[in-house]
């Protein structure tokens, strides 16, 4: 069949030429990889933090502090290192996220209520993670410095504790314990029981097993669905250049001569484009899964793939077909390609944007496409929950595609090959 | 076995086709000369059934083509004046492709190609790269794929524009070798002489209407000139264009400002008496260059112009 030889030359094209058939991956396979380097590892881990810990202090509270951090808990988020001096050099060559300064004095001070300084050093080469780590510790300076005032006196009682060499009188320490617990029942009806809760679900389907979800989040969940739909963008944009090419290069017209009508050799390039926008797809989840990402049940995951593939290539063969030239395509599904991306979520979730962009968001295929990988990879959805979004791409991408072959035998046929 | 019946095709106000009809016998080398912009190639285009006429029809091996455009194309091999091949894929890897849509496979498919490959002498950059090859090479795969099927009839517009004399001999001894087995050709060029060596019968082609169509023989006779003489000079004067004019035994076929192309009146004084008076000092005569009549002689007296302008 002529179409599918057509196929299979395009196909034999991008294996011959290994070097441009990768660089057509590389730039979402890079921001996939980088984020992937950045964020990935097993299945639902949590983002980890690296954090010096230079404690001049050595107290009580400062190993006490050390010990919040480093707590089983917290032990897939936060990794306390103790370090001394040497920490500003590690920060320098970029060994951690942030170093975390406890000055000498800084037990005695905040016992005695006079002004103290925890310090932070952020790692500069580091957007996000050291952002984590000053929010935590000025959340806990803040802490600190309230619990400062309210318990004030009973600090400073603690405060003298410190300081005498034997052990506090017991009435001393009856005093100290009464003292915070008259503070704390006159808190209590400010802290409990508390107004605010948060009751945290996974909707599942009916029947479906209730599982114990991790707390936490793989951000590349989050952005892989987009980039991969954007590296298929740009892949169909190669793919249908060439149809360009050949009408530019002559090739198209020789072809013709040939015992192949203007059906076969468009269904060939249909099935081409689709073909590789598929094959694009599957490395894309194949790097996904490799980073930990858990895409969803299969089923569904390959319909929503063979959807988005159609939908994209559905889309660029009708732009090709409308433009007089391969320049005037590329300008063209270039805009196209990186506009519709952003809008329809590629880069920032729809639900953060601004409410009037929402319906644009909506009109675009890469809002469908991520958002039915958002309900597979976050919500835990499956197969019917992509419904709505399967028949939007597959009926639209369908009919691009028509439409585009159409435009383009009419065109080849009045002569403008 | 070719027949073209009043062919017409316009881009818009230009026609570029203009009730073209010339039939091609079985087994000749057939051309089809004229300048650039003639309508060769639109003419061909829609011979081979790439390019929708206007008006008129094409009979190939008595199937009209747009009617029956699968069966017709299966006996057609086309070399197209671009060079159409892909050029990240090999030699080999395009012709197979190529065979494969001829319904071509397996051994039968691997011994067309190597034939062919042998034909054009390219067996051993079978496995390189197109990209790699030279502009001639390129030329000689053209016209590979066009023999690859053992066509009946073979199409080739101006395959030898832009390559080197000795890739251009090769293409011509190859298309005279297809001819001698059987194949019909129909060859389009704007090359005076390739038309004069290779074909059978030429058809004169300008502005989109065929002027004559005949044997190199009949095409001399047509002019009815025995020699010609191109002469070069100051003829910005247009005293000096009205002596050339006033000449006996000689036709101005044309005239500028420094070249003049004259006939020799085969029934005239002859060469020998028209000499000296093309000679004389008043006439400012630079060059004189005798020719036979050929085929730019012919074109020039029917169109009034050279075959290269």
């Amino acid at each position: 069949m002529v179409a599918l030889e057509i196929v299979r030359r395009d196909l034999l094209r991008y294996w011959r030429n290994p070097i441009r058939t990768s660089l057509l991956f590389a730039v979402p396979l890079v921001m996939a990889g980088v984020f992937a380097l950045a964020f990935g590892g097993g299945g639902g881990d949590q983002i980890s933090i690296k954090v010096l810990l230079f404690d001049e202090d050595d107290s009580l509270l400062s190993r006490f502090i050390e010990g919040a951090g480093d707590s089983s808990r917290s032990d897939h988020r936060l990794e306390v290192v103790p370090v001394g001096e040497e920490g500003y050099e590690m920060m320098e060559r970029g060994e951690a996220s942030a170093l975390v300064h406890l000055p000498e004095g800084f037990t005695a001070d905040y016992l005695d209520g006079n002004p103290t300084t925890i310090g932070v050093v952020k790692n500069p080469s580091e957007r996000f993670l050291p952002k984590v780590v000053d929010e935590g510790v000025r959340i806990g300076a803040v802490g600190l410095s309230e619990a400062s005032q309210v318990f004030r006196a009973e600090l400073a009682q603690m405060g003298d504790f410190a300081r005498e060499k034997e052990f506090p009188a017991d009435l001393a320490v009856a005093n100290l314990s009464a003292g915070v617990n008259q503070n704390l029942r006159g808190l209590e009806r400010f802290l409990f029981p508390p107004v605010v809760t948060l009751e945290s679900v996974s909707l599942r389907p009916e029947g479906g097993e209730e599982e114990e979800e991790e707390s936490g989040f793989n951000i590349l969940a989050y952005v892989l669905p987009g980039f991969s739909i954007m590296g298929i963008l740009f892949l169909a944009q190669s793919a249908t250049r060439d149809i360009l090419r050949d009408r530019e290069s002559g090739l198209l017209r020789h072809l013709l001569t040939a015992p192949v009508s203007v059906n076969d050799y468009l269904g060939g390039k249909c099935l081409s484009v689709f073909a590789v926008t598929i094959l694009g797809f599957t490395v894309f989840v194949l790097i996904g899964i490799a980073a930990g990402i858990h895409w969803g049940p299969a089923p569904a995951v390959v319909a929503l793939m063979l959807a988005s593939a159609l939908a994209t290539a559905g889309l660029l063969i009708l732009i090709m077909s409308l433009v007089g030239s391969e320049r005037q395509g590329d300008t063209l599904t270039t805009m196209i390609i990186i506009v519709s991306s952003m809008l329809g979520g590629a880069f920032l979730p729809v639900s953060q944007m601004p409410s009037f962009l929402k319906p644009i968001s909506a009109s675009t295929l890469v809002y469908w496409s991520t958002e039915g990988f958002s309900k597979l990879i976050i919500d835990g959805g499956g197969l019917a929950d992509i419904v709505p979004n399967l028949a939007v791409l597959t009926v639209v991408g369908l009919i691009l595609m028509l439409i585009g072959a159409v435009v383009l035998k009419r065109k080849i046929e009045r002569g403008a090959v | 076995m070719i027949t073209v019946e009043r062919l017409c095709k316009s881009f818009g106000s230009l026609v570029a086709v203009d009730e073209v009809s010339f039939e091609v016998n079985e087994g000749e080398i057939f051309g089809l000369l004229g300048p650039n912009g003639a309508g060769k190639t639109t003419t061909i285009n829609m011979i081979c059934g790439v390019l929708k006429p206007d008006a008129g029809r094409v009979v190939i091996g008595g199937k009209d083509i747009w009617l029956e455009p699968k069966i017709v194309k299966q006996s057609l091999g086309v070399v197209p004046q671009e060079i159409a091949v892909y050029e990240d894929l090999s030699a080999r890897d395009n012709l197979n492709f190529w065979g494969s849509l001829y319904g071509l496979s397996g051994g039968d498919l691997k011994s067309a190609v190597d034939t062919s490959l042998t034909r054009v002498g390219l067996s051993d950059r079978a496995g390189d790269r197109v990209k790699e090859f030279s502009g001639g090479m390129k030329r000689r795969l053209n016209l590979c794929m066009g023999l690859l099927h053992n066509p009946r009839v073979l199409l080739l517009d101006e395959p030898t524009v832009g390559i080197d004399p000795q890739a251009r001999l090769n293409i011509l001894e190859v298309v005279r070798e297809v001819a001698a087995g059987g194949t019909t050709v129909l060859y389009t060029t704007h090359y005076m002489d390739e038309a004069q060596e290779l074909c059978d019968r030429i058809a004169i082609i300008d502005h989109g209407r065929i002027l004559t169509v005949g044997t190199l023989e009949e095409l001399t006779r047509l002019a009815g000139e025995a020699e010609v003489l191109r002469i070069t000079g100051n003829f910005d004067d247009p005293a000096n264009r009205e002596r050339l004019s006033a000449l006996d035994g000689v036709r101005v076929l044309k005239a500028d400002d420094r070249i003049a192309v004259l006939s020799v009146d085969a029934g005239g004084p002859g060469l020998l008496a028209i000499l000296p008076q093309i000679l004389a000092p008043d006439l400012g005569v630079d060059d004189v260059s005798i020719q036979q009549p050929n085929l730019q002689s012919v074109f020039i007296s029917l169109t009034g112009k050279e075959l290269r302008d």
